[in-house]
């Protein structure tokens, strides 16, 4: 088409006015819109946080002006330019500006260029690595999360030497301790599909990818460096949530970060007494059990309320030494349990499917767990139900003996202090690191 | 007015326009090769595939208002919702639509009596039903619950067969897809009339050219990934098991290297029906033709380029930066867009018809669109909001604030040359009104609960964000009630909305020169092109408006011709 262009001057004054005058009002609107920014964001509890909302509010500025420019030209459009009724008559036959065409091509451009070196400088140092990471009592710590359908477990593999000399490693389930100033750098590794870390208040998020087991797997990253947020109380607790899509379960997991006040109270109010318990283990089986059973994700898919599980996947735990002795003719309650962590495909309770793991013996298995943590696994299920089935009084001998009948394993009750925490789900995950993972869970 | 020509044989079509009857409904039913059946068969379809993912997105805003599981029996059941609901929405509804209209309109525009393959086209449309029971019948079957981007391992190794069946659905209608852009694209290169050049062809055209060239280099991509995951699946291949040496993330590249450029498949059509709909109902010239036209090309060369900008928390990091690149560039094409129609629309005549208010609206939802995929660029700032419920507002805000507005645009844009009646204005102007309100309030909320740290896909969350997810539900209703108004319209319209005549917009393009409906064969004889499809304003076109008014007038032409 020859553009014949009728002789309308090229940009016309009251169309610069009317935009000058929108472009003035939208940065006024926008900063007063900016005020309510925090009602719309999680507390900034990281120093990335900080970087990442600065770079909001200027794309907020940025858009809201785009955002008022254009609905505001629609609002002057509708307003001023009806037809009026009747009125079959064209408008102006113009069809075109190149020159406001390269300015609203060029300007775009300009701002693009902008925001991506701003977004380029935030993310490079966001994303850098640290110096000094995850310090604890003066040395760099490891500490790994491990996803599975549907539950974060968090593993610190500590500096501190067990009685055998090997490292002791700290399971603190779905919550993630730290405090503030505390550079974390997390390693973070996936059982079974895609999953995704993600911290809100802390403004990270890293996807889990599951990689050969045979190579070390696929571990992943993610930092961030907690920071003071006024007016909070300490410990503060932030939510941990699964952003991938991954199952049944996915809105369910989630997990907790802890931010300590400062180093000394995370050692005092976490660590220390982690250590504790990990070289005094108490002897009593059951109190045993209660600590192992919460070391595995069984949380993420059974009841009990003893421990204030609710998950719904699986069957409900509540009362569960009432029920086990008279599944299976002939068998006994400590035999039901034992067969039922162990090989759990072996029983399916009407109205469930086939859904739980195999745990077991075998050390090169995702799902390792020693038949001393079994022994104190029923023993701390026995104990959940108004009238047992298990012979509660001869524990020690009953459980071993159903370990032996249904496995053929003898079972070490000496409580021997290797096997304290040799339970660690993600070992065979490892790969790369086994030198440290092999060393605490022979 | 030497240089008006209007189509030849316009001295019999005064009779020839009453005598054109609307095809039987029986017609719809079965198989045709006219282009204009074919148009009609894809946008009942779709619409009806439309109303299915529009009831289950009810039921997830149902079991979204709690923060606890009530609705469903289970997550894996909610899963299975809003994976069909996603499947159904892209693979059923938008992409199948704008061939509908793409089907009906564009030969028409080009003057042609039909597509260049009308019986590839027939083929194309006839494979969308098995495909969709296809689709479909997964449901029952052990269903597809990873999402419609059904990420590996989840999708191989813990779904059930319900996946094998989406991802052979999924086949078929990428095939469908194919083969109607292969059409396109030769039926706009090769069958304008003389007078027509590339750059006199209407911005639909343009539009429909861009975008069927995305689909046919981009869809291999999708059937190449989809059958790399059924070898998975049922062969015993490992492309996807890490354990057998596969890479989870060689699904999401090949998938989102067809599934970026297919955002740009469902919205640029929309683009295209927009540059129409406001020139028109504007009485103005779109704003710099050229550039709206070739923004379409440099949109989908651009969209190429992209596709990472979903995996910004799986890539490796020093991967990221260039995406984020490439994707903040889609911005400055997508612009020259918006101003172009502001352009377009400053200082006309707007007349204020339901088409015009849903293009009005389109603009006014899609720049929100624009602005936070912009945000979603910025990489440090995706890292936060990436796969909660800020993506699904972004997306739903291009998809259903662009793609669905542009939809209805057309539909009471085109229902007239359809159908040969009008549509109820009135009724039109209450849709509207929903719909707007309806859609504005139902994902506007969703940016801040997505901020505060709602992931998306949950079927649970926490008590804190019930407010905000009741105000979504509750818009998300009324505008699923809008839906009806709309259906109602038609039907009501169809049957008795007021006669429209040839040219009811006194519109400029060829489909207007013809009777509504148009003959079989679409024109009496080889029509002549307007020298200028948007030149409104001068005396050439009213004139030529003012000739075609008096051709397909019933009752003869000499009195207005005389005029």
């Amino acid at each position: 088409m020859d553009n014949s262009r009728s002789n309308i001057p090229s940009i016309s004054p009251a169309a610069v006015v009317v935009t000058a005058v929108f472009l003035l009002v939208s940065i006024i609107g926008v900063n007063w819109f900016t005020t309510f920014v925090p009602l719309v964001l999680p507390p900034q509890a990281s120093a990335e946080s900080k970087s990442v909302d600065e770079l909001f509010y200027i794309l907020m500025i940025i858009g809201g002006v785009v955002f008022f420019l254009i609905q505001g030209m629609l609002l002057i459009s509708v307003l001023f330019f009806r037809a009026r009724d009747g009125d079959l008559g064209d408008g102006p036959t113009y069809h075109g500006n190149p020159l406001l065409e390269i300015v609203w091509t060029i300007i775009p451009a300009l701002v693009i260029v902008f925001l991506a070196v701003v977004s380029y400088n935030i993310w490079t140092q966001n994303s850098e690595p640290k110096a000094a990471v995850n310090m604890i009592d003066g040395e760099e710590t490891k500490i790994k999360v491990t996803g599975a359908r549907y539950a974060w477990t968090h593993t610190y593999e500590t500096n501190r030497l067990d009685a055998d000399g090997d490292p002791i490693v700290i399971n603190s389930g779905d919550k993630l301790h730290t405090y503030i100033g505390q550079n974390v750098d997390l390693e973070l590794r996936t059982q079974d599909v895609i999953h995704s870390y993600w911290v809100p208040a802390m403004r990270v998020k890293q996807d889990l990818l599951p990689g050969n087991p045979d190579f070390g797997g696929r571990p992943t990253d993610i930092r961030f460096t907690p920071i003071r947020v006024e007016g909070a109380a300490y410990p503060a607790e932030y939510p941990i949530v699964c952003a991938e899509l991954c199952g049944d379960g996915h809105g369910r997991m989630r997990g907790t970060v802890v931010v300590h006040e400062d180093e000394s109270q995370f050692l005092a109010q976490f660590f220390e007494p982690a250590i504790y318990a990990i070289l005094n283990p108490p002897a009593d089986p059951v109190l045993r059990g209660e600590i192992v059973i919460q070391e595995y994700i069984c949380n993420s898919c059974h009841t009990l309320d003893s421990l204030e599980w609710s998950s719904r996947t699986g069957p409900s735990l509540n009362g569960i030494a009432e029920r086990a002795g008279e599944r299976v003719a002939g068998q006994s309650a400590e035999e039901y349990i034992a067969i039922s962590v162990w090989n759990a495909p072996a029983f399916v309770v009407p109205g469930y499917t086939e859904q739980m793991a195999v745990f077991g013996p075998d050390q090169t298995d995702a799902n390792h767990m020693t038949a001393e943590e079994l022994y104190s696994i029923v023993a701390f299920l026995c104990t959940q139900g108004e009238q047992s089935d298990c012979d509660l009084e001869n524990l020690t001998e009953a459980i071993p003996q159903a370990i032996k009948t249904a496995f053929g394993l003898e079972v070490d009750i000496s409580f021997g202090q290797d096997d304290a925490e040799a339970s660690q789900p993600e070992a065979a995950a490892d790969g790369s690191d086994e030198s440290e993972a092999d060393s605490e869970s022979d | 007015m030497a240089t008006i020509a209007v189509p030849l044989g316009a001295q019999e079509q005064g009779q020839a326009a009453e005598a054109v009857q609307r095809p039987a409904l029986s017609e719809y039913l079965r198989w045709s090769v006219d282009h204009k059946i074919i148009g009609v068969q894809y946008g009942v379809a779709s619409f009806l595939f439309f109303l299915i993912g529009g009831a289950m997105a009810m039921g997830i805003r149902l079991e979204l208002w709690t923060p606890d599981l009530d609705l469903m029996v289970s997550g894996a059941a909610y899963n299975s919702l809003f994976t069909f609901h996603g499947t159904i929405m892209i693979f059923l509804f938008i992409i199948p639509m704008w061939a509908a209209v793409g089907n009906f309109v564009v030969p028409l525009q080009l003057g042609a009596k039909d597509m260049a393959f009308p019986w590839l086209n027939a083929f194309a449309f006839w494979l969308i039903p098995p495909a969709a029971v296809v689709v479909l019948l997964g449901y029952f079957v052990s269903p597809a619950e990873a999402g419609w981007t059904s990420y590996p391992p989840l999708s191989t190794l813990f779904s059930g067969d319900g996946q094998t069946l989406w991802a052979l659905g999924a086949h078929l209608l990428g095939i469908s897809s194919i083969m109607g852009s292969i059409n396109f694209i030769v039926t706009i290169l090769n069958m304008r009339p003389p007078q027509m050049t590339l750059w006199r062809m209407p911005l639909l055209c343009w539009a429909v050219l861009a975008t069927s060239i995305i689909a046919v280099m981009a869809t291999p991509f999708l059937a190449g990934a989809l059958t790399l995951l059924l070898l998975d699946r049922v062969a015993g291949t490992t492309f996807f098991d890490a354990a057998g040496g596969g890479d989870v993330l060689l699904w999401q590249n090949i998938f989102w290297f067809y599934s970026h450029p297919a955002v740009y498949i469902m919205v640029l059509p929309g683009m295209g029906v927009l540059s129409e709909v406001l020139s028109v109902h504007s009485r103005k010239p779109v704003f710099g033709y050229r550039m709206v036209g070739l923004s379409s090309m440099g949109i989908a060369f651009v969209g190429f380029t992209v596709w990472a900008h979903h995996m910004f928390t799986s890539l490796q990091p020093e991967l990221r930066i260039p995406f984020m690149i490439t994707t903040m560039i889609i911005a400055v094409p997508t612009g020259i867009k918006m101003f172009s129609w502001l352009g377009t629309i400053w200082g006309g005549k707007i007349h204020f018809t339901s088409a015009m208010l849903f293009g009005l609206g389109f603009m006014s939802m899609f720049v929100i669109g624009g602005i936070t995929g912009v945000m979603l660029a910025a990489l440090p700032f995706d890292i936060h909001v990436h796969d909660t419920y800020f993506v699904v507002s972004h997306f739903h805000f291009v998809l259903f604030g662009g793609s669905v507005f542009a939809i209805y645009a057309a539909l009471y844009h085109w229902f007239p040359k359809v159908t040969g009646r009008m549509m109820n204005e009135r009724l039109g102007r209450i849709h509207f009104a929903f719909t707007y309100f309806g859609f504005l309030f139902t994902f506007f909320p969703m940016h801040i609960v997505g901020m505060l740290g709602m992931p998306r896909r949950v079927a649970v969350y926490v008590p804190e964000f019930q407010p905000w997810n009741q105000l979504i539900s509750f818009s998300a209703f009324v505008l699923g009630f809008s839906t009806f108004i709309v259906i109602y319209n038609v039907i009501k319209s169809y049957y008795h909305g007021p006669i429209a005549g040839a040219n009811p917009w006194r519109a400029l393009t060829l489909e207007w020169a013809t009777t509504s409906p148009p003959p079989v064969t679409n024109f009496v004889d080889d029509p002549i092109p307007f020298e200028d499809p948007y030149g409104y304003g001068t005396e050439a076109a009213a004139a030529y408006v003012e000739a075609v008014e008096a051709a397909f007038s019933p009752g003869g032409s000499a009195a207005r011709t005389e005029r």
